[in-house]
């Protein structure tokens, strides 16, 4: 029942974002020309299409974050059930936190790390 | 808490420990040429498993609240297996120099699959199955793809990864039905439950469970109307890929079937699904492969014909038929190492056609006499090994009552000779002249080795028979 508050919230916020939205477009003039509606490009026209390759670490990075938020998801449980599962489930939790430390030293000196 | 637990599977424990370290080793130590050593220190790892597993103290035992099982069945599945994963580690230790294979983590996903793969043979609990399926499948995936370069192993890998979620999905839903219906995950409880049913009144929804389990297997195994993955992704991954993929996987995933399908969930239901597919399997793996050329799909149809023979043991669901099974499965995959061990070793830029065998009997005749005795086998001509497995698989089948998928099988197997004796007839008269590189000693080991298992077989085949009828007993009873 404690979400419902959060519901409301979420109607709530909603509707006055879209109110502030439209407002802008009531009051607002908006003539719009070809030199307006061009790409902003430091003032240049486009040097090239906006196709451009892109960077795999862009993708590393993703999947590094899904990984140890799901890292993340599996120490919820534990920290808070942590004074009934005793030293055999701190170890299981220290374990599997070893074999992720394992990955991220590997993905480390792979230089997936890297920003260069 | 689990003190025995761990001492039973210390083997496990080991290869996961072996690695762990082999992989730190492998990326700390900046080499490019890395790879060879850590196959060998992996093949090491493999072996002192293998050591571990043989002399482990506990043999029959139930782990983890049951959710693992050691007994005399999931010791020599996984004894095999680490055999013949150790032979393929073996076998690809020349492809990575030649083809300048630098990923060293291969070995490693290689290492780590088998981990799972013993897992999974001895998963006596659907979360622990799926769980030890999926992490095969995730190493599978990367392996699969691990040719950058090359557009057909990105390919392979995609339509291996697409496919293998698509059966894996199948598979979990068939799971979470099973476990809807009946409340329990283990298979113990599940036998107990399928018990309370006679063979006539088990409830509509569980049969749609087992058929979605059923189905999810049968996409692993690449029985045929679930097929269609197999021959891209043996074509397109990189040999010796093709090679594990073929060999290892097959022991595990059959094993686990076995354990489920006639431990736990006995019931007529899967008996019809598995003579349709087995049929099947045979039909296509016999008329499909005759029109290949590439020698990769071929072999990828004739596996999947393999299968359709060996799934004939299922479909008896008798004592004899499993064991049948079991003997046509160590047959199997003891021909598909020696296949792979001289396809690997035939090397000359890329060995991809069939028609590039010319002349192997004059170039290289102790190779070509092996291949030729190893189709023969295939094809089962006596006194090789494979007409022995297919001859207590046929005998078996009709010990049950199931004289049409002889006859099928009978016939498919008359007619895969084609194109098992085309490799003859390429052999000993057509004239390509390629010249292949020798071999190393590591390929002649294993492809001597297993040419004497299939030569000899029928010699003195009692050992196989008695460790098959143990574990066909341990799983029935």
């Amino acid at each position: 029942m404690e979400f419902a508050p959060i519901g409301l919230y979420l109607i709530v916020s909603l509707i006055l974002s879209l109110i502030l939205v439209s407002v802008s477009f009531l009051f607002a003039s908006s003539a719009s020309y070809p030199e307006k509606l061009s790409a902003y490009e430091c003032g240049f026209d486009p040097f090239d299409d906006a196709r451009s390759r892109f960077d795999i670490r862009f993708y590393l990075v993703s999947i590094l974050f899904i990984i140890f938020d799901l890292e993340v998801t599996f120490l919820f449980p534990w920290a808070v059930s942590l004074s009934k599962i005793g030293l055999f489930g701190f170890w299981s939790m220290i374990i599997f936190l070893l074999i992720l430390t394992i990955g991220f030293i590997y993905e480390w000196k792979k230089g997936a790390l890297d920003w260069e | 808490m689990f003190d025995q637990d761990f001492v039973a599977i210390l083997p496990e424990i080991f290869l996961i420990n072996a690695s762990i370290i082999l992989l730190m080793y492998g990326v700390f130590c900046r080499s490019r040429f890395i790879i060879r050593n850590i196959a060998w220190l992996g093949l090491l790892s493999i072996i002192v498993t293998l050591l571990l597993h043989v002399n482990n103290v506990c043999t029959t035992a139930n782990l983890f609240y049951n959710n693992l099982i050691l007994d005399n069945f999931t010791f020599y599945c996984k004894m095999f297996l680490l055999l013949s994963t150790a032979s393929v580690i073996l076998m690809c230790l020349d492809y990575f120099k030649q083809e300048n294979v630098y990923a060293f983590e291969s070995i490693i996903l290689i290492l780590f699959s088998t981990c799972s793969m013993l897992l999974m043979i001895s998963a006596y609990d659907l979360i622990t199955m799926y769980l030890a399926i999926e992490l095969q499948s995730l190493c599978f995936y990367v392996i699969a793809a691990s040719q950058r370069n090359s557009e057909f192993s990105t390919e392979a890998g995609l339509k291996y990864f697409l496919l293998g979620a698509f059966s894996s999905g199948i598979l979990l839903f068939g799971c979470s039905l099973l476990y809807g219906f009946t409340g329990v995950t283990n298979y113990e409880e599940l036998a107990k439950i399928m018990l309370s049913f006679s063979s006539s009144n088990t409830p509509g929804m569980l049969a749609v469970a087992i058929l979605f389990i059923a189905v999810g297997f049968l996409f692993k195994i690449t029985a045929v109307p679930f097929h269609m993955w197999a021959p891209d992704v043996y074509e397109g991954s990189p040999t010796y890929v093709t090679a594990f993929f073929s060999i290892a996987p097959k022991i595990a995933i059959l094993a686990n079937m076995l354990r489920i399908f006639v431990f736990s969930l006995y019931d007529p239901t899967w008996q019809q699904l598995f003579f349709f597919s087995s049929a099947a399997s045979m039909i296509v793996g016999a008329l499909a492969a005759m029109s290949q050329n590439k020698i990769k799909r071929l072999l990828a149809y004739s596996s999947i014909g393999h299968i359709g023979y060996i799934c004939i043991g299922f479909c008896c669901g008798t004592l004899e038929g499993i064991a049948s099974l079991l003997i046509a499965l160590f047959i199997y995959i003891c021909m598909t190492i020696n296949v792979f061990a001289a396809i690997l070793s035939l090397r000359k830029n890329t060995f991809k056609y069939i028609g590039d065998l010319g002349g192997l009997s004059r170039t290289n005749p102790v190779l070509a006499i092996t291949l030729a005795i190893t189709m023969f086998s295939y094809a089962g001509i006596p006194p090789l090994a494979g007409f022995c497995s297919k001859f207590y698989l046929f005998f078996a089948a009709l010990g049950s009552g199931l004289g049409l998928l002889a006859f099928i099988g009978v016939v498919t197997s008359v007619i895969s000779c084609f194109y098992y004796i085309r490799f003859v007839k390429i052999m000993y008269f057509d004239t390509a002249w390629i010249l292949f590189e020798p071999m190393d000693r590591e390929k002649s080991l294993i492809l001597g080795i297993t040419l004497l298992l299939i030569l000899f077989f029928f010699l003195y085949p009692s050992p196989l028979f008695l460790i098959t009828h143990q574990m066909a007993l341990r799983l029935c009873f």
